[in-house]
C-alpha cells in the first residue's frame, strides 16, 4: 500500500477509534476550551467532589450533573462510588458550612450536551449512545499502576518504512479491558498514527487477567528504530 | 414578638417547600447561591426534664434555622456567610448570630486556606452538628455532641489550612485540617445557663481555640477513621452573688482555663445502605477561678456506636449507643463546696442513652424523624450534660425515657 494511502488509512482509524473506544454505559464530555483529551479516574472523581476545580494543566473545569436517570446512576457508580443520596447529602454538607457550592444539575442527556457545549470548563457525563455534537469525550483512565496482569501480549508489527527512516516514539493508547480480560476497545491518545495504527492492531489481541469489572487503561508503547 | 416572626417564617417555608428550591441569581456577572433550613422538634420525657425545657410535660421549644450566600468569585475563591438562629428551651432564645462567614482559597487540591469566622472540624460530625437534615437522627449522640454546649466547639474566628492528599499504590487518601482562631460563647449557651444556678452570670467567655484534624480514606472501600485534637486557652467574665454575703449584691467574678483540650477518635463504615459510626472523646477542663478561690477540673470520656439502613427509598431505621462519664475535682478555700466526683456507675456522674429511630423522606426538601431515647442517668456535675437543676427541682430521678418528634426543611 502506498505511504499516503496507508497515511489516510491510518488517519480514518484514527477518526473511528474514538467511537469504538467508549467504554462503559456512560461516557464523560467537555467543553472543547478544554485541550486534554483523557483525564483520569482519580481527577474525575476528585473535580465532582469538589477537591479540585482544574486539571493537570491548569485549565479551570466545572462539574456538571444529571438530577436523575441512567446515565446519572452509572455515573456514581463508576466513578464516584456514591449513591444520589449520599452524594447529595456531601454536596449540602459542602454548602451549609461554606466550604463548597451546589454543583449544577440538569434534567436529561441533551440539556448536559447544551450546558457543556456552551460553557467554557464545564464537564459532565451522558449515556454512551448519546450524541454529543459541540462538546468532546474524555478517556477515563484508571489511576495508578495498571491494576489488571497482562496474560498474554503480541508486539506490535514495527512498520518497515518508518524503521528504515528512522522514525520512532511514544505511542500511547487508552485501552478498555472487559471483567473477563478481553480488550474491548483502544483508542489513540497520541503519538505517530502510523505507529499508532499497528499498536492497536497488537493491542486488541492482547488478554488480560480475569477482574471484577471493565477498566480503561492508558498503556504506551515505544517503537525504537534503533534495534 | 421575635419569636412569633420566626414561627410565622417556619411555617410559611413548609406550606410553600413544593415552590422552594435553591435559588441562584447574578450578582457583577457572579452566580450567587442562596440555601436555607429550618427545623422544628417537639420532646416528651417520663421523668427528668431535658435540656432546659419542661419536657415532663412535653415541649416544642426546640426550634432553628439558618439561610445562607455564597458565590465563587474565581475559579478558586468561594466567599458566603450564613446566619442562624435558634431557641432549646432556655438556650439560644432567638438570638440570631452569625454561624459562618468565610473567604476560601484553594490553591491545589492539597493545600487551600480559608479565614473568617470558620465552622470547626472535629470529629465525624461537630461542623454539620446543626445540619439536621443530613443524618438519620434527630439528635447526634449527646455524650459526643451535647447540644446545650454548641458553642463550646461550633466554630472559630481565624483561619484554617486544609487539603486532601491522594496517597499512591491504592493505599487511599488523608484529608487534614490545622485551625487557630478564637471562640466566643453565647451567654445564651449551656455552660452559662449552668453557672447561673450558683448565681454566676457570665457578659463573656471565650478564647484562643487551635487544633487539627486527620482523617484516611483507607483502601478499603467504604471505610474512613481518623483523629481529632483541640487545645483551648479560655477566660469567662462575669458576675456573682457570694452565698456567704447575699446582701452585698453583685460581685466580679473571673476564671481562666489552666487546661482545656479533647481528643476524639473515629471511624465510619458505609456500605451501600448501611452506615455505621463510632466515635471516642476524651475532653479535659480544668480552670481557676477569681484568681485562685476554687479551681476545678472536669474529665469526660465518652464513646457512641450508631447504625443506620435505609430500608426503602424513603425511610430509613437507626439505633445507636451513647455513652458519657464524668469525673470532677476541685481544690481552692471553696472546694468543700464542690466534692470531688470519682464514682461513674453513679448516676450523678453518667448519661448512658440507648436509642432507635426511624426517618421519612417526604421529599427531597422535607423529612420526619421519631425518636425514642432510654436514658441511664442524669450526669449532675459543675458541667452540663443537658439535664440542669433548674428545670428538675425536685430532683433528679435515676432514669429517664424521651420522645423526640422533628422535622427539618432544607432548599
Amino acid at each position: 500500500m502506498k505511504r499516503r494511502t496507508r497515511f489516510l488509512v491510518a488517519s480514518a482509524l484514527m477518526m473511528l477509534l474514538p467511537r469504538l473506544a467508549l467504554a462503559g454505559d456512560v461516557k464523560i464530555v467537555a467543553n472543547p476550551s478544554l485541550k486534554a483529551d483523557s483525564i483520569s479516574a482519580s481527577e474525575l472523581k476528585s473535580i465532582f467532589l469538589q477537591e479540585k476545580s482544574s486539571l493537570g494543566d491548569g485549565a479551570h473545569v466545572e462539574p456538571v450533573l444529571e438530577k436523575r436517570g441512567p446515565a446519572h446512576e452509572a455515573f456514581l457508580r463508576e466513578y464516584l462510588d456514591r449513591s444520589d443520596d449520599s452524594l447529595q447529602t456531601y454536596y449540602r454538607a459542602l454548602v451549609f458550612t461554606g466550604r463548597g457550592s451546589m454543583p449544577k444539575a440538569l434534567g436529561s442527556d441533551a440539556e448536559v450536551v447544551a450546558y457543556v457545549a456552551r460553557t467554557r470548563g464545564a464537564i459532565g457525563y451522558i449515556r454512551t449512545d448519546t450524541i454529543a455534537e459541540g462538546v468532546k469525550t474524555l478517556f477515563v483512565i484508571a489511576a495508578g499502576n495498571a491494576p489488571r496482569k497482562i496474560v498474554t501480549r503480541v508486539e506490535p508489527q514495527y512498520p518497515e518504512t518508518l524503521r528504515k527512516l528512522g522514525i520512532g516514539g511514544i505511542v500511547r493508547l487508552a485501552v478498555t479491558i472487559s471483567p473477563k480480560g478481553n480488550v474491548e476497545s483502544v483508542a489513540l491518545l497520541g503519538g505517530n498514527p502510523i505507529l499508532g495504527e499497528s499498536a492497536v492492531i497488537a493491542v486488541k489481541r492482547w488478554i488480560y487477567a480475569v477482574g471484577s469489572s471493565r477498566i480503561t487503561l492508558e498503556v504506551t508503547i515505544p517503537f525504537d528504530p534503533v534495534p | 414578638m421575635h419569636r412569633r416572626i420566626v414561627e410565622a417564617a417556619i411555617v410559611c417555608l413548609w406550606a410553600c417547600q413544593g415552590a422552594v428550591q435553591a435559588q441562584e441569581f447574578k450578582l457583577f456577572d457572579k452566580t450567587v447561591q442562596v440555601h436555607g433550613f429550618a427545623s422544628q422538634g417537639f420532646i416528651y420525657t417520663n421523668d427528668n426534664n431535658w435540656f432546659t425545657m419542661n419536657t415532663s410535660q412535653g415541649s416544642a421549644a426546640f426550634t432553628d434555622f439558618g439561610l445562607n450566600m455564597s458565590s465563587h468569585l474565581t475559579d478558586k475563591l468561594l466567599v458566603g456567610a450564613q446566619v442562624y438562629d435558634r431557641n432549646l428551651g432556655q438556650l439560644g432564645q432567638y438570638h440570631p448570630s452569625l454561624d459562618w462567614a468565610v473567604a476560601d482559597y484553594r490553591f491545589k487540591s492539597w493545600f487551600g486556606v480559608r479565614g473568617g469566622k470558620v465552622k470547626t472540624t472535629l470529629g465525624l460530625y461537630n461542623d454539620t452538628q446543626d445540619l439536621d437534615f443530613l443524618r438519620p437522627f434527630a439528635l447526634l449522640p449527646q455524650s459526643v455532641y451535647p447540644a446545650d454546649l454548641r458553642d463550646a466547639t461550633i466554630a472559630h474566628v481565624g483561619g484554617d489550612i486544609y487539603g486532601n492528599i491522594s496517597l499512591t499504590h491504592h493505599l487511599g487518601d488523608f484529608s487534614y485540617t490545622a485551625y487557630a482562631g478564637h471562640r466566643s460563647d453565647s451567654i445564651y449557651s449551656g455552660f452559662n445557663y449552668l453557672a447561673s444556678q450558683f448565681q454566676v452570670f457570665y457578659s463573656s467567655y471565650g478564647g484562643l481555640q487551635y487544633g487539627g484534624d486527620l482523617r484516611w480514606n483507607t483502601p478499603l472501600k467504604g471505610l474512613l477513621i481518623g483523629a481529632s485534637r483541640i487545645n483551648q486557652d479560655l477566660s469567662g467574665k462575669a458576675k456573682f452573688i457570694s452565698p456567704y454575703n447575699p446582701a452585698g449584691g453583685f460581685v466580679p467574678y473571673s476564671d481562666t482555663s489552666k487546661a482545656d483540650w479533647t481528643n476524639q477518635f473515629y471511624g465510619e463504615y458505609i456500605a451501600g445502605k448501611l452506615q455505621i459510626d463510632s466515635e471516642y472523646r476524651r475532653f479535659l477542663h480544668s480552670d481557676i477561678v477569681n484568681g485562685g478561690i476554687l479551681d476545678t477540673t472536669d474529665d469526660v470520656r465518652a464513646w457512641y456506636v450508631s447504625g443506620a439502613y435505609r430500608v426503602a427509598k424513603r425511610l430509613t431505621i437507626g439505633s445507636y449507643y451513647s455513652r458519657y462519664a464524668i469525673t470532677t475535682a476541685a481544690g481552692g478555700p471553696l472546694a468543700a463546696l464542690f466534692p470531688a466526683q470519682t464514682d461513674t456507675s453513679l448516676p450523678a456522674n453518667h448519661v448512658y442513652d440507648k436509642v432507635i429511630t426511624g426517618r421519612v423522606d417526604l421529599n427531597r426538601f422535607w423529612n420526619v424523624k421519631v425518636e425514642g431515647h432510654f436514658m441511664d442517668g442524669y450526669g449532675d456535675s459543675l458541667y452540663p450534660d443537658g439535664f440542669y437543676p433548674q428545670q428538675n427541682l425536685q430532683g433528679f430521678k435515676p432514669n429517664t425515657n424521651a420522645l423526640v418528634v422533628k422535622t427539618s426543611f432544607s432548599f
